[in-house]
């Protein structure tokens, strides 16, 4: 049923039409190395009500719409559960992910989705291999992420169906965003997890396998499978993974080779949470 | 080692102990003697708390290394712990292995790469090293872990471990609160933050140089320092490797770099390093760590997006704002920007009030005591008592001007008060009376008896125009009988009066009883006509006279009404004059105080001025006027006894105070009397005192005043309350014992007290005695019952408390009808 309480925008944001004549020109492809990760823009500190707070953007491509994307994360917490809670030793994590009613070419609704579950889910097993919960018994830390900007804006993004494929993205970019919120907040950590993706992705005859890092699902003819990693870097410890597709029974791929790389995706953004807290810690200790 | 206790575990490690001190070789020994001569020379003055076996024993458990000796010994002998923890590790570990480190493989290979060469740096660095590499992952306790040696932790003691070996805890460096996309400024520490920051820092200063000098000994003396540099070795490697990762270093070694770590990456994920795909990806693998890792300098710009939410807020900081926008009339030369930065003169008057209020008590008292102290209080004092000159009016209590009142009174030439109630069976025409005679004294103007006239000609009620004067309310308009007490005052040319108009109705007799306990004398109007007169002597004529009698008004006027309708028959009028003065006298009225004049209140004969019926000639006395003149005041007004006074009516006013009516029934008042209201008991302050309608300063007996009272809760003030002096209150109780006249018989029955307005339910406990009626002697105790016309003492308990004084006149009604009256005892 319709929400009529609201005064609800049109169900997709407007963007010119772009005719398709159902090739990828060369300007849509990608531009980067496979191994290349998109650069990232990270801040934290964002939300002065909330404990800890990042904000995440992943750069679209130069005058392109829809390769971006932008995440913020709430931390509340650690603090005292609810009376009604039963006793719990350790810290008790729920997380929550939600787009933005406006972050999809399809209008997404106010109440989280199945999907929105499913990352909530994937992001809670991500972050508590990291978090020593163990030193904040009793207490509760609340995980919002909520994203702003999702990839699939375009179009085109619903008519082929790559929504499935962006979601280990926005599951990439939750860890890492929801990891650096989670240090602003000064909770305990083994290690700032960051989440990687990498894919298999198929040549426009689709005999042109090759792995790439980061993936964007519009710049290539098809995925034929992705993983997401939350990894410690520190520790060489993965958290959480996330393997979606079928690998090519005929190709020289294996499952363990997509996930190193995921693994060197994730390094990758590590390198970049490390570098944006360390600014700040420099900013404050300045 | 002698544990207090003997077990026998104790048991045998003693006797190893022992065993072993038995096989000390040459250069033990020598060792420790000199140990022991150490050891003894560090305690000091404290040495002789220990003997030398102990001082043995404990360099044999720590190898002769005399500090330890020392602090253990100064630990279990000279400043006992509440209990040695255990005892030290009897061996020490071998040195660390060779390829014992934990470290992962890629640290190792530095490990060989650069040798151990760089052992010049000192422990120190051991920290910020760390901090230097991982300035941030500081904040991960469990990072340093790996980088620690498996051996690190052997040899330790258990207790008092060496400074260098403690762990350095380094607080995690917290991001940076503050609000949204705050500027780069450290955030804003306040005052207290400050102050405890500074308290800490000068603390650990102190304890530093307090600390120093034993340390430095301590670890330049350190054996074990060598397995600690081999653990900080590979470390401050760490700091070349990430700087030289920094800058550009020979091709190879990167290149090795960048092919260990994707080994190492390859084999902790668990993927066969023989599979032909990893060698595929390898140079991609290579390229992907080189750019992978300094992806931190990727970090693209912010979106415009990103800006706005962040960029904007330290811009706004820093470029300043005007705060104030000045308004157009600041212009003016007239335009003041202090004139109201002051307390305006209005301001400072109600605060210099508002003090005073609150102050002045307090301060006046202690005045003479604070003069001497200081100046600031006699400042005080003096405005205390300057501001209680002008006190506000309702701030209590009002202020007594302290007048002898009864001097007030004799000096006052006033006229007399005197105030009469009319009484008379129903329909006799009291109401008529009294308005003809207010009429007829040009109180009352023809225009509104005119319109009353019209009004009760439409009511078909012709001749109750006169009534209405006095019948003021609605419902006592359309019944045509008065139903309570009507007062009014008129005054001729030497009397103030107070006209009582008392209903007539058999079911207002407590109101004509609460009427003719105010009155001074009574005007009996008795109705002339053939059988209203014979019906009325049955009624309430007589009952009003009983009561009028037995509430102690002596003086009465016969006002035998209504000669008009009988033609002013002068037979009639002495018909009427006799058998009313034999009942009168009968009933112990003076023939002298009784005056019988024969009106008509209807036409007004005889009332001011003489009938001008030919008819009624024949009558030469006095008109009623004439004869309301003549009559004075019944009783001695009784101005030197205490203050009592019933409260007939209650008008409640505003802010705080409450009117009361009523006449004084004795005693003298004046404004500012601390009051008593009986028998709530609340205390009060005449604020001010109406008589009639001009304010006086006093008043006393006898006078129908109102009274304006300041604090005090209406709530506490009922009707039928009596009012006293706070200095001499009129007792309340519930039991009396009284002197009753019986009109009709008299059992232990419920009855109801009346005086004046205050009635109350009771019953008659008991009858004590019948008494003569003459001389008062006891005839016959306890008798059954009283006849009609007899005297008892009675006993009476009232289900309430009320003021009732011994010496007052009550009456008891039971049933609708007065059965007894009688005096309190």
């Amino acid at each position: 049923m319709a929400d009529r309480r609201r005064v609800n925008g049109p169900g997709g944001s407007s963007l010119p039409p772009i005719y398709d004549d159902g090739e990828l020109d060369a300007v849509s492809r990608r531009q980067r190395a496979p191994d290349a990760i998109r650069p990232l823009y990270l801040k934290t500190g964002v939300t002065p009500s909330a404990s800890g707070s990042a904000y995440l953007e992943i750069e679209p491509r130069e005058g392109e719409y829809g390769s971006g994307m932008k995440l913020t994360c709430t931390v509340h917490g650690p603090r005292s559960l609810p009376r009604s809670a039963p006793f719990s030793p350790y810290m008790v994590l729920s997380t929550h992910v939600k787009f933005a009613p406006f972050a999809t070419k399809q209008r997404k609704g106010y109440l989280r989705d199945s999907s929105e579950k499913d990352l909530s889910t994937h992001l809670e097993t991500a972050l508590r291999g990291a978090l020593i919960a163990d030193r904040w018994p009793k207490s509760g830390v609340d995980v919002v992420v909520t994203i702003i900007e999702g990839e699939s804006t375009r179009q085109d993004a619903v008519e082929r169906r790559v929504e499935e494929w962006d979601v280990m993205n926005v599951l990439g970019g939750c860890i890492t965003v929801a990891s650096a919120a989670i240090a602003d907040a000064g909770i305990d950590c083994v290690d700032t997890v960051s989440g990687g993706v990498a894919a298999l992705v198929a040549g426009k005859d689709g005999d042109e396998t090759s792995i790439v890092l980061d993936p964007v699902a519009l710049e290539h003819e098809s995925i034929l499978a992705a993983c997401c990693v939350a990894y410690l870097p520190n520790r060489d410890e993965i958290t959480n993974l996330w393997f979606k597709g079928r690998l090519p029974s005929a190709a020289s791929y294996n499952h363990q080779s997509l996930v190193s790389r995921a693994v060197q995706a994730s390094k990758g953004t590590h390198g970049l949470i490390s570098a944006s807290l360390s600014e700040v810690i420099g900013n404050s200790q300045n | 080692m002698a544990p207090p206790t003997y077990d026998d575990d104790d048991f045998v490690d003693q006797y190893d102990d022992l065993e072993e001190e038995e096989e000390l070789s040459p250069e033990d020994k020598i060792a420790m003697q000199n140990g022991t001569a150490e050891v003894r020379k560090a305690l000091g003055v404290e040495a002789g708390k220990v003997t030398v076996a102990q001082i043995q024993e404990a360099l044999w458990h720590y190898y002769y290394d005399v500090d330890k000796s020392v602090a253990y010994l100064t630990k279990t002998f000279i400043a006992p712990a509440p209990k040695p923890a255990a005892k030290p590790a009897p061996k020490k570990a071998p040195e660390g292995k060779p390829g014992a480190f934990s470290l992962p493989a890629n640290q190792a290979l530095f490990l060989r790469t650069f040798g151990e060469d760089d052992e010049s740096l000192g422990h120190n660095a051991y920290s910020t090293t760390i901090c230097d590499i991982h300035r941030l992952a500081c904040a991960f306790p469990s990072i340093e872990k790996p980088q620690l040696s498996l051996t690190f932790f052997d040899d330790m003691p258990w207790l008092d471990i060496p400074r260098d070996r403690e762990t350095v805890f380094i607080e995690p460096p917290r991001p940076r609160g503050g609000l949204m996309g705050g500027s780069g400024a450290a955030p804003k520490v306040s005052k207290l933050q400050a102050l405890a920051a500074l308290r800490k820092k000068k603390n650990e200063e102190k304890k530093a140089q307090e600390k120093a000098i034993p340390l430095e000994s301590e670890v330049t003396k350190l054996s074990i320092s060598d397995t600690n540099k081999e653990n900080i070795g590979p470390i401050s490697k760490l700091k070349d490797q990430s700087s030289q990762h920094n800058s550009t270093v020979a091709s190879t070694l990167q290149a090795q770099e960048g092919e260990t770590t994707s080994d190492n990456t390859g084999n902790s994920l668990g993927e066969d390093a023989s599979l032909p795909t990893i060698t595929e990806y390898k140079p991609d693998a290579d390229i992907k760590f080189e750019e992978a890792k300094p992806v931190v300098g990727h970090s693209h710009a912010p979106s415009a997006f990103a800006r706005t939410l962040f960029g904007s807020v330290p811009e706004a900081g820093e470029t300043r704002r005007r705060d104030v926008f000045a308004m157009p009339y600041t212009q003016s030369s007239s335009f003041l920007a202090d004139a109201f930065s002051e307390p305006s003169p209005d301001d400072i008057v109600l605060a210099a009030r508002a003090k005073a209020g609150k102050k002045a008590p307090a301060a006046a008292a202690k005045a003479p005591k604070k003069s001497q102290k200081s100046e600031e209080a006699s400042k005080e004092a003096s405005l205390a008592s300057s501001v209680s000159s002008l006190k506000v009016s309702d701030a209590p209590p009002p202020k007594s001007k302290g007048l002898d009142v009864l001097k007030e009174f004799e000096q006052s030439a006033s006229k007399k008060n005197v105030s009469f109630v009319v009484v008379g069976h129903v329909d006799a025409g009291k109401s008529t009376l009294m308005g003809r005679l207010l009429l007829e004294l040009k109180l009352v103007e023809e225009r509104t008896v005119d319109k009353y006239r019209r009004q009760a000609e439409k009511a078909g009620k012709q001749s109750f125009a006169l009534a209405w004067v006095m019948d003021q309310r609605s419902e006592e308009r359309d019944r045509g009988v008065t139903i309570d007490i009507a007062t009014n005052h008129f005054e001729t040319e030497s009397t103030k009066f107070t006209i009582l108009d008392a209903p007539g109705h058999r079911d207002f007799v407590p109101n004509m009883i609460a009427g003719a306990s105010q009155a001074d004398f009574a005007i009996l109007v008795i109705d002339a006509n053939t059988g209203a007169y014979e019906k009325g002597l049955k009624g309430q004529t007589r009952e009003h006279v009983l009561l009028l009698r037995s509430l102690g008004v002596q003086r009465l006027i016969v006002a035998v009404n209504k000669l008009d309708m009988v033609g002013w028959s002068q037979d009639r009028f002495k018909e009427i004059s006799e058998e009313v003065s034999g009942f009168l006298t009968g009933l112990g009225f003076q023939e002298k105080f009784v005056t019988f004049i024969p009106i008509s209140g209807l036409n007004g004969d005889n009332i001011v001025k003489r009938t001008e019926d030919a008819a009624g000639a024949w009558y030469k006395g006095p008109t009623l006027i004439e004869g309301l003149e003549a009559s004075g005041p019944s009783t001695v007004r009784s101005f030197k006894k205490p203050f009592r006074m019933a409260i007939s009516e209650i008008f409640r006013s505003q802010q705080g105070t409450t009117t009361l009516a009523g006449r004084i029934d004795s005693g003298t008042i004046q404004v500012g009397d601390a009051l008593l209201v009986q028998p709530s008991g609340e205390s009060a302050y005449i604020k001010s005192i109406m008589l009639d309608t001009e304010a006086k300063d006093w008043a006393v007996a006898g006078q129908n005043v109102s009274v304006a009272l300041t604090n005090i809760d209406p709530i506490h003030i009922k009707i039928g309350d009596i009012i006293c002096h706070t200095t001499d209150p009129i007792d309340i109780g519930d039991t009396f014992t009284m002197k009753a006249m019986a009109f009709e018989h008299l059992l232990p029955m419920p009855v109801d007290l009346h005086r004046g307005r205050l009635h109350a339910a009771g019953q008659i406990q008991s009858i004590a005695a019948l008494l003569d009626k003459a001389t008062g002697e006891v005839i016959k105790k306890k008798p059954k019952v009283v006849q009609p016309g007899g005297v008892a003492r009675v006993l009476i308990k009232l289900e309430a408390k009320v003021p009732l004084e011994p010496g007052q006149r009550v009456v008891i009604r039971s049933g609708g009808e007065t059965i007894a009256a009688g005096l309190l005892e």
